[in-house]
């Protein structure tokens, strides 16, 4: 069990930590935090992109183009996957529906999930935090570099560098917890992405996808996937019947099989181990080591 | 004179030769170190069982290497055992009356050759293990190269292979040290008694006497 030590009187209130028991949070509550991700207007400018690097002083390798050809990558993308120093990467795609042509635009990071699959796969104790806010942060010093929650991760997030310590967007929890909206957030020149509490977010987020349907986007949806109990970022989709265009995952939920060996196989295993040092310590006492001439003593038992 | 020998040194056989012992304890060793570094893992409660051998991160580092050591030393235990290690059905008779075999009524059960029913099926649930674990183990330790559902479910076999042969070892390790007296010769400095022997393995010690 770990110490809550991200806790404090002063500190973010904690709801969770991986490969821990639940902690008692009714001392301070937090209400959920939520980024809404408005498709519909954003006009595809990557600012959010370079904040994110900026605020994370993190420098990414630029492509060139020999590299760009080896990769066979050909995109408006910067790169084309997220990487250990690249938190969130806009991502595009371009294609011919019943609509006519569409240019599918998503921001990809860390979606905050409210049933992180990372803090529930990790096994040492206290590495995946999950603040009562909903974000969802690494504590590297207790991370033991097992790649487990990559394993639990339904979007495919979290990057190990060479020191084989997982990195992802910590919606900037630095300056969260000082009263600042994200640095993509606070960049965005469109207002298409709005910080603010989950609820509202939720609500604005409706309403736009409703004057969407109205101009005749009437697929308009907004995602925020109930398989992981909702996620910390939300996005209004204005072509809601391809969400995998928008390379996002139709209905996320944490995989069967991490449940599978965090619950019933974890019971099984230890009824298994304590049930056998039982039954070795039974055999001890109740018929003793098997001795050479055993068998004759205990004879009138049997 | 003749009696008096006997009484004092006991006549002495070989049960394993010095390559047996330095494969079994070399893979005895890194399973150990396996096993433990998997409690710590898999189960948070004992997560302290890592600081002991080594750290968190150390101990994540090693459990691969251990790994490898103990799936290479398993699969050359049984090839070099296979023969010894065949179940027959007097095997299948012992494993069925294996209760007559921990509360002690011996008369009831064939008796064994150099192994028992029960180590045989130690043995190859040691080998089957080690070929599970290798597999799986190579999948999460490289995750990168393979897919993530194989990942995910080479987790799932990885702890049942765990639990089975985890249980099992606790069982071995039990039998070898106080569950059976006499027994540990065999594997440290590789001789039993010959009364040890035509009790407990009495057609193997009927075999070393050439009878």
């Amino acid at each position: 069990m770990s110490t809550l030590t991200t806790g404090g009187t002063v500190g973010l209130g904690i709801r969770r930590l991986s490969a821990s028991k639940e902690p008692d949070t009714s001392t301070k509550t937090y209400p959920e935090l939520a980024i809404l991700v408005d498709v519909s207007s954003c006009i595809g400018c990557k600012a959010c992109e370079v904040a994110c690097q900026q605020w994370h002083d993190t420098t990414p390798p630029l492509l060139t183009p020999e590299e760009v050809e080896k990769l066979g990558f050909v995109s408006y993308q910067s790169l084309p996957d997220l990487r250990h120093d690249l938190f969130m990467l806009m991502k595009f795609n371009e294609k011919d529906t019943e609509k006519g042509f569409v240019w599918f635009i998503t921001k990809y990071q860390c979606m905050h999930c409210r049933e992180p699959g990372c803090l529930i796969a990790c096994p040492a104790p206290g590495a995946v935090i999950q603040y009562q806010n909903g974000v969802v942060d690494f504590d590297h010093s207790k991370c033991i570099g097992c790649k487990m929650c990559l394993v639990g991760c339904p979007f495919d997030v979290p990057r190990y560098d060479a020191n084989n310590k997982p990195w992802k967007c910590n919606f900037c929890i630095d300056r969260v917890e000082a009263g600042l909206e994200p640095a993509c957030a606070k960049t965005c020149p469109t207002n298409c992405l709005t910080f603010g509490l989950k609820e509202d977010m939720v609500e604005k987020g409706k309403k736009i996808v409703e004057s969407l349907k109205k101009r005749g986007y009437e697929n308009a949806t907004l995602y925020d996937p109930p398989g992981v109990n909702g996620t910390g970022y939300i996005y209004v989709l204005p072509h809601g019947d391809h969400v995998k265009d928008y390379n996002l995952p139709e209905n996320p939920r944490i995989d069967a099989s991490i449940g599978l060996w965090k619950g019933p196989l974890k019971t099984i295993g230890s009824i298994a181990f304590w049930g056998t040092l039982l039954g070795v310590f039974l055999q001890l006492v109740l018929w003793g080591p098997i001795k050479v001439l055993g068998g004759k003593e205990n004879k009138e038992e049997g | 004179m003749a009696v008096e020998n006997t009484n004092v040194y006991e006549e002495q056989i070989e049960r394993f030769s010095a390559l047996d012992r330095v494969l079994h304890w070399t893979t005895a060793l890194a399973f150990l170190y396996c096993l433990l570094s998997g409690i710590g893992i898999a189960y948070s409660k004992f997560h302290w069982l890592l600081t002991f051998l080594g750290g968190g991160e150390f101990a994540r580092w090693l459990h691969p290497w251990a790994g490898v050591v103990f799936s290479i030393g398993a699969v050359l235990m049984i090839i070099k055992w296979a023969r010894d290690m065949v179940i027959t059905g007097e095997d299948v008779l012992f494993l069925m009356r294996i209760k007559a075999y921990i509360s002690g009524r011996h008369e009831e059960l064939p008796p064994a050759g150099k192994f028992n029913g029960g180590q045989k099926l130690y043995a190859w649930i040691v080998f089957i293990s080690a070929i599970v674990f290798f597999l799986t183990g190579i999948v999460m330790w490289f995750q990168e190269n393979f897919g993530i559902g194989l990942v995910r479910w080479s987790v799932v076999i990885h702890e049942i292979s765990f639990i089975i042969a985890g249980a099992f070892t606790i069982i071995h390790i039990y039998m070898g040290t106080i569950g059976l007296p006499g027994s540990i010769w065999g594997m440290i400095g590789g001789k039993v008694s010959a009364t040890w022997a035509r009790f407990h393995h009495p057609r193997w010690y009927r075999e070393v006497k050439g009878q």
